[in-house]
């Protein structure tokens, strides 16, 4: 029967992914025709699928970059969360780098608009899915011992989902010059703050010492609340630029 | 070409997801991970004595986890609590389970004097006769606690009176464990051998007759559990004082002026706890030696056992010594320094006649006796039959050291009263008295260890190499005597095994899993309609931001 559960880990995992692809594949097929003509002759065959892995592969250096600076300037990432707190604080400041590396898959993925932030963020939250949860799930989930928390890691990465497609959003939002300014302004802010996002819900929940579900229900509303203010900012830029 | 890959992908890749997948889940090992609950366990007792076996007789585990009172058939190992359990429920268990786990309670280390009496009674059951499933014992954890208390809370939940809708939740969402103790079958061990140790302290007399007195314990102990057995009280106690009197009479020994007419033989028999096998081995080799041992001359035999557990020493004997020979003598030396400085301290005779129709004897002098040589056993337990003998709970820690240094004050001095002759007044004293912080050093060596006779018959033991350590630095002549069991009809048999790792994995029962699908497919499509949806409510936000402009402007 655990390789049942395995299977619905699986499912639970990847299929919001699929749907989520699929949808946006929808987007993209549209403008792809249009693309094709515009960029060069590598992007005339890019599909959504490979702009999705060429994603991944900038999240894959990203993190690898990441990785090295956090060994070099961190040697012990073992402590517990409140401890250090300004170690933690640094930590974070790392992520930053994600920051740069979605703003490099942005600039070089070509596509317009909805398709382009769609599949940078789907590509990186494939990526990051991928190689964070498979494997975990693959030790853990199929093992004897049943645990809630590989169907919590699960819905987690479902909120991931929402969260990289905002950053990606965000990205795509700072880098157009045709911003408001009062706006550029909240987009700085809530990328610096997408930064840190982890940290502060972390702290927050175990100062309300909130258990697991609480605390992936905290995470959810925090990341929707996110994604609305995010999508009504898009929203209002698209209509002026005219893409839809 | 990146579109072919691309079509590669598309059109073959659920085929070979569908071939590949399958290999990939066969050839990965089958439990790549074991539960997050880890204890250390003990095996029960098993071995063989006189070709009758004992103990439990088989070690793997692997089966589903209940409680004392919830579990049904042989696919159930029953998790318990100690104070839980009685003599008929694992006369059940024994006959009808699949394995037992007992948990000792917090303190077993230290118990009240009624609780021992009754987990030794239980223990004393358990032993008896063989048990074919496999029993564990686990020390104290909080974990195990809780499991255990969880275990027997859910089979109140398939009581009647709770509601038919209760039940159900309860049974698709409760909790199983599954326990398991991945060894393998416990074999015999071949090369078991049981060390016997001896030394001696030759006398000196002018017209050349030096009697012998042989001073004998047996060092291993015996308890349900072999890793858990201790036994500091039996027989920690009789070898810690053995020692001193080692101490004491070296030094006099040592110095011609204070040679006693004796000599004094001391000996460390293994075994004691499976028949007196390291005694009964040595007096075989020494009696058929050609030219005569010393032991055939022996005033008399000294066994010590179990001499701490309350203020009191009785000398057992299989006939009562005539008067005026050296074991009369001794024993009334004793009685009279008893009398004089101890006086809490009774000590009386007890005779016991050796019953020659029972295989297992009840003390070690009876060894001797049977070879017609003067020997007698001084123990605090009036009874052989005394299940302090052979307990798990004989611990450092139920131990008065109080009691056991007064008594071995009293042997001592006995002793040496004897041995100089001198009937009036203290022979030892001062430098030369018993040493409480000597005899506690030593006590506390021998009970920090098990010292049940398997965990002893490798070869080069430590403690048997402190042992002859000990009896080489104070005494002349140390040899190490072996048993070996005999290959075809061996006297007793020991089993490997006497440990594991327990891992409780906890579970779900399938109905759980089918239910968790349910909801993760309502999930999914909830997630698919609002992605469905995603573009309405897009133009939704767009119309806010519209508005929004309008008033602006």
């Amino acid at each position: 029967m655990t390789l049942y559960h395995f299977g619905n880990c699986i499912a639970l995992i990847y299929v919001p992914y699929y749907l989520t692809y699929k949808q946006s594949g929808l987007y993209v097929c549209g403008y792809f025709l249009r693309i094709c003509s515009h960029y060069c002759i590598f992007s005339s065959e890019y599909g959504a699928f490979w702009k999705c892995m060429h994603a991944g592969l900038i999240y894959i250096f990203t993190q690898l970059a990441k990785m090295l600076v956090l060994a070099t300037f961190f040697p012990d990432n073992v402590a517990e969360l409140g401890n250090d707190l300004i170690g933690e604080f640094l930590k974070s400041t790392v992520d930053l780098a994600d920051l740069i590396g979605l703003y490099l898959v942005l600039s070089s993925i070509p596509g317009k608009g909805h398709s382009k932030v769609l599949t940078a963020g789907i590509g990186w939250a494939t990526a990051e899915v991928i190689l964070s949860r498979a494997l975990l799930l693959w030790v853990g989930a199929r093992g004897a011992e049943f645990d809630w928390i590989y169907i919590q890691k699960c819905f987690e990465s479902n909120i991931l989902l929402v969260q990289h497609i905002v950053t990606a959003t965000l990205v795509w939002l700072w880098s157009r010059h045709d911003l408001h300014s009062n706006l550029r302004t909240i987009v700085t802010v809530m990328l610096v703050l997408t930064a840190y996002k982890t940290l502060l819900l972390d702290l927050l929940i175990t100062t309300v010492s909130a258990g697991p579900w609480m605390g992936l229900l905290i995470k959810a509303a925090v990341t929707f609340v996110y994604g609305f203010l995010t999508l009504v900012i898009y929203g209002g830029l698209a209509r002026v630029i005219g893409i839809f | 070409m990146w579109l072919e890959v691309d079509e590669i992908f598309k059109n073959y890749l659920p085929y070979y997801f569908l071939v590949f997948l399958p290999i990939f889940i066969i050839v990965s090992p089958v439990n790549p991970v074991y539960g997050a609950s880890e204890f250390p366990v003990y095996r029960m007792q098993h071995y063989d004595l006189h070709g009758v076996s004992h103990g439990c007789r088989s070690a793997a585990v692997n089966l589903e986890a209940k409680s004392l009172t919830g579990w049904t058939t042989s696919r159930h190992c029953v998790v318990t609590r100690l104070k839980d359990i009685t003599v008929d429920h694992f006369r059940n268990i024994k006959s009808k389970a699949g394995a037992l786990l007992v948990m000792l309670p917090e303190n077993w280390r230290n118990l009240s004097l009624e609780d021992k009496q009754n987990y030794m009674v239980l223990e004393n059951s358990m032993l008896i006769q063989d048990v074919p499933v496999p029993i564990y014992f686990a020390e104290y954890s909080p974990r195990l606690d809780s499991i255990i208390s969880e275990l027997s809370y859910s089979i109140n939940a398939d009581d009647m009176t709770k509601s038919s809708t209760e039940a159900l939740m309860s049974s698709v969402a409760a909790n199983g464990y599954q326990i398991s103790v991945s060894v393998g079958t416990p074999t015999a061990q071949n090369d078991a051998k049981i060390a016997t140790i001896q030394g001696y302290l030759p006398g000196y007399s002018l017209d050349g007759i030096t009697p012998t007195i042989a001073i004998v314990a047996h060092y291993d102990s015996f308890g349900v559990v072999p890793e858990l057995s201790f036994g500091a009280d039996s027989n920690g106690s009789g070898v810690a004082i053995l020692l001193e009197l080692v101490r004491i009479f070296s030094n006099l020994y040592a110095d011609a002026k204070t040679r006693g007419k004796h000599n004094i033989l001391f000996l460390l028999t293994g075994g004691g706890k499976i028949n007196y096998q390291g005694s009964k081995k040595w007096l075989e080799e020494q009696l058929d030696l050609l030219d005569g041992s010393m032991i055939q001359d022996a005033a008399y035999v000294m066994c010590l056992d179990t001499l701490a557990s309350n203020s009191s020493i009785y000398m057992h004997v299989s006939k009562p010594p005539k008067d005026g020979s050296p074991a009369s003598l001794v024993f009334k030396e004793l009685k009279s320094v008893a009398a004089e400085a101890f006086p809490h301290t009774g000590v009386d005779g007890v005779h016991k006649k050796i019953n020659l129709a029972d295989d297992i004897l009840g003390w070690e002098h009876e060894r001797f006796s049977i070879r017609r040589l003067p020997a007698f056993t001084l123990s605090s337990l009036k009874n052989h039959k005394n299940f302090h003998k052979s307990t798990i709970f004989d611990t450092r820690d139920s131990l008065d050291i109080k009691i056991m240094a007064d008594n071995s004050k009293i042997i001592a001095e006995g002793l040496a009263r004897h041995i100089y002759g001198i009937s009036m007044g203290n022979v030892l004293g001062k430098s030369w008295d018993t040493n409480e912080t000597h005899i506690e050093g030593w006590l506390n060596y021998l009970s920090n260890q098990p010292r049940s006779p398997q965990l002893l018959s490798d070869k080069d033991n430590v403690l048997v190499n402190i042992l002859k350590d000990a009896f080489n630095k104070y005494l002349r002549d140390v040899k190490v005597l072996y048993v070996v069991p005999d290959k075809r009809d061996p006297d007793f048999q020991f089993y490997t095994i006497t440990n594991g790792i327990l891992h409780v994995c906890s579970v779900k029962p399938a109905v759980f899993d089918l239910i968790l699908t349910l909801v993760i497919i309502v999930y999914l499509i909830a997630i698919y309609l609002f992605i469905d949806k995603f573009p309405m409510l897009y133009a939704f936000v767009s119309s806010l931001t519209e508005n929004k402009k309008v008033k602006v402007n």
